[in-house]
């Protein structure tokens, strides 16, 4: 209750244009990011290719699921043009075209399996990885970052330089190293990449904790005689969150991207299991003649991560556009 | 003011040490987890698929392997600094040896793709931000979006199929042209050792074989130049000083590229540092695609090989070459930018 007139009379949340959007909404829910994404088409088109990409992720992984359960492996693939593991050679590394339409618009493989199903039968782990990894860095960022921006000290100074290390190495040459040391499969790669995604958004919540830890409102919770756990749960994090939106769903991008980089080399892949990754190495003894046996799977990764990074994008613009990664 | 600037390079570089020190810990409980007993770590050392216990046993002794933990820490950290980076679990030499005969390679890769890059990155984010709102602007965006989130196999692979295959302007894959002999190794980077021995057609051949994968790199990573140097020359042209060079009747050109750019230039130099790291890493990518023989070529084929400690010399080198490029940047920013220096 103390804290609207303390806001609207600070002259300070007028300076800048992000600190001035944030006292105009400070109850926005999805439903205003969705209005907010929709004025924009590239954005919106975005938007509907993530989605997609979402539910047929989630709906193929309940499918695959049932298979397991029931026994049934057909239902793994009812949803798909072909089957994705049956062996056809008669109809080996066919070009991409419109005859048996949808299955072969990306063309076949070098076992007949049509590409567009092997694609699309991997969609969950992709998905999965993406919400998985970014969902945990938020979480283990936020804690990790807000108490080191918050409380300062030795407390931040051991934070920073353990984060420092951590960001030295390229993601995908640390995500290497970590799952090489946890072992093969699709969990462990999981692991690893959550090992190594917190500590950017460490950096963020930290440096959102700075600058809120010193606002009015946190004063006057402070003197009103909140705990500081207190203060860092009502105050400091949901006022941190905003900004975190837009770079959280640009990266979801990223990590299918760092996900299919460790399939690429190999990383984390079964020979049962298609993965994006994966499929387009296993084109490059075919490449240059059979060429979409390797490009297609790398241009379906494409699409989709455009979309995070369009809708990332856009979401960017909303909270003034500058943001320090 | 010149204290001033002693006192934020000591504190960095402080800074800088701490950091490397937290790295190698991290390298090292990776290394011990990895390979747990003193035993198994001989084995490695030797080579010797036969060695007996007793061999075993003066070769820990000899390599310290059974003393507690922080002595092995300390020995280690010693021995990164004076250049040794363990024994290769594959070929059983020396780590330094197998690097020095592919980091050259990597750098020299790294750093001209680098160096296009961000040439390419700040001319379209300045011409981006001379037509802001404009269909350049737009073009752009769109260009370096579709980049930005193309997996960089794919950006290897459409290069090499339209330059290399369909149009056959470029070789494919390699270093140089195999049937070649290469002048005497000298720095280890094949264009620079060309260059010494004046053998200008394995020079030739060499810089044909770099263009697609340098270019690969640079594609990657001018994005992200493209739109930071957009944003902080958006932020020049906006500067008083601006307009008054405008009011002086300077063209537009002498504007854009005489007075806003050099000042928009400054924050490029931090990102140059973070973009080094994210070049290595898509090298590692790029150099498998086009087999291109340098570190990350060497350091899928450990993966391959489960050569463990090839992958973590990988890890400590390229954390090594990125704290020293943000060490270098940040000293870089506050000669450019006086004002940091107070932070």
């Amino acid at each position: 209750m103390a804290r609207r007139p303390i806001r609207s009379s600070g002259q300070v949340a007028l300076k800048t244009g992000s600190a001035a959007a944030e006292t105009k909404d400070v109850k926005k829910g999805a439903s205003f990011y969705l209005e907010y994404i929709r004025k924009d088409k590239p954005a919106f088109v975005g938007l509907l290719i993530i989605a997609a990409f979402m539910l047929f992720a989630i709906f193929e992984a309940i499918m695959q699921e049932l298979a397991n359960v029931i026994g049934q492996p057909d239902l793994g693939w009812m949803l798909l043009p072909t089957n994705p593991l049956a062996l056809t050679f008669d109809l080996k590394l066919e070009p991409p075209s419109l005859a048996d339409f949808p299955a072969n618009i990306l063309g076949t493989n070098f076992q007949g399996q049509s590409i567009l199903s092997r694609v699309l039968y991997a969609t969950p782990h992709d998905a999965a990885a993406s919400v998985i990894v970014v969902g945990s860095a938020i979480v283990v960022g936020m804690f990790l970052g807000t108490a080191a921006g918050y409380y300062g000290g030795w407390v931040d100074e051991i934070m920073m330089r353990l984060t420092d290390a951590f960001l030295a190495l390229p993601a995908l040459v640390l995500a290497i190293a970590v799952a090489i040391l946890i072992g093969g499969g699709f969990t462990a790669l999981l692991y690893a990449l959550m090992i190594i995604w917190w500590p950017t958004y460490a950096r963020f919540f930290r440096a959102q904790a700075l600058t809120l830890r010193n606002k009015a409102y946190v004063e006057a919770s402070k003197l009103s005689g909140s705990n500081s756990f207190a203060i860092l749960v009502k105050h400091i994090i949901p006022n941190s969150v905003d900004p975190i939106i837009a770079y959280a769903t640009l990266d979801m991008g990223t990590v299918i991207l760092t996900y299919a980089a460790l399939a690429f080399l190999g990383i984390g892949v079964s020979s049962d299991y298609p993965e994006w990754g994966a499929e387009s190495a296993a084109g490059l003894q075919f490449f240059p003649l059979q060429w979409w046996y390797s490009i297609m799977p790398g241009v379906v990764i494409a699409i989709v991560v455009v979309a995070f990074t369009l809708v990332g994008d856009r979401l960017q613009d909303l909270i003034g556009g500058r943001t320090t990664y | 003011m010149v204290s001033n600037f002693g006192l934020f390079v000591v504190r960095r570089a402080i800074n800088a040490a701490v950091t490397l020190v937290l790295l190698i810990a991290l390298v090292f409980v990776l290394l011990h987890v990895l390979v747990p007993s003193p035993v198994a770590m001989a084995r490695i050392i030797t080579g010797n698929p036969r060695a007996t216990p007793a061999i075993l046993a003066s070769i820990i002794k000899a390599n310290d392997l059974d003393a507690p933990l922080y002595i092995q820490f300390y020995n280690y950290l010693i021995g990164i600094l004076h250049g040794n980076f363990g024994t290769d679990t594959l070929y059983h030499v020396p780590e330094l040896q197998e690097m020095q005969a592919y980091l050259p390679v990597t750098l020299e890769l790294v750093v001209v793709g680098q160096i296009i890059g961000v040439l390419i990155g700040l001319y379209t984010g300045a011409i981006a931000a001379a037509n802001r709102n404009r269909a350049p602007d737009y073009g752009m965006k769109a260009l370096y979006l579709t980049t930005w989130s193309a997996p960089i196999f794919l950006v290897g692979f459409i290069m090499q199929l339209v330059v290399a295959y369909w149009l056959n302007l470029l070789p494919a894959t390699g270093v140089v042209d195999p049937t070649l002999i290469p002048p005497p190794a000298v720095t280890g980077a094949p264009i620079i050792d060309a260059l010494l021995a004046q053998n200008w057609v394995y020079f030739w051949s060499a810089v044909q074989h770099l263009i697609l994968p340098a270019f690969a790199i640079a594609v990657i990573g001018f994005g992200l130049v493209t739109r930071l140097g957009r944003a902080s020359m958006i932020d020049a042209l906006d500067r008083d000083y601006v307009k008054l060079a405008y009011m002086k009747g300077l063209s537009k050109g002498k504007v854009v590229w005489g007075t806003a750019f050099r000042n928009a230039m400054i924050p490029i130099i931090t990102l140059v540092a973070l973009l080094f790291a994210f070049s290595v890493g898509g090298a590692v990518i790029i150099e498998d695609v086009f087999a291109y023989h340098g570190m990350g070529f060497f350091t899928v084929n450990a993966i391959y090989n489960d050569d463990y400690t090839a992958v973590l010399a990988f890890t400590v080198i390229t954390g090594i070459a990125v704290i020293v490029a943000n060490f270098v940047a940040d000293i870089l920013y506050a000669v450019a930018d006086p004002r940091v220096r107070l932070t």
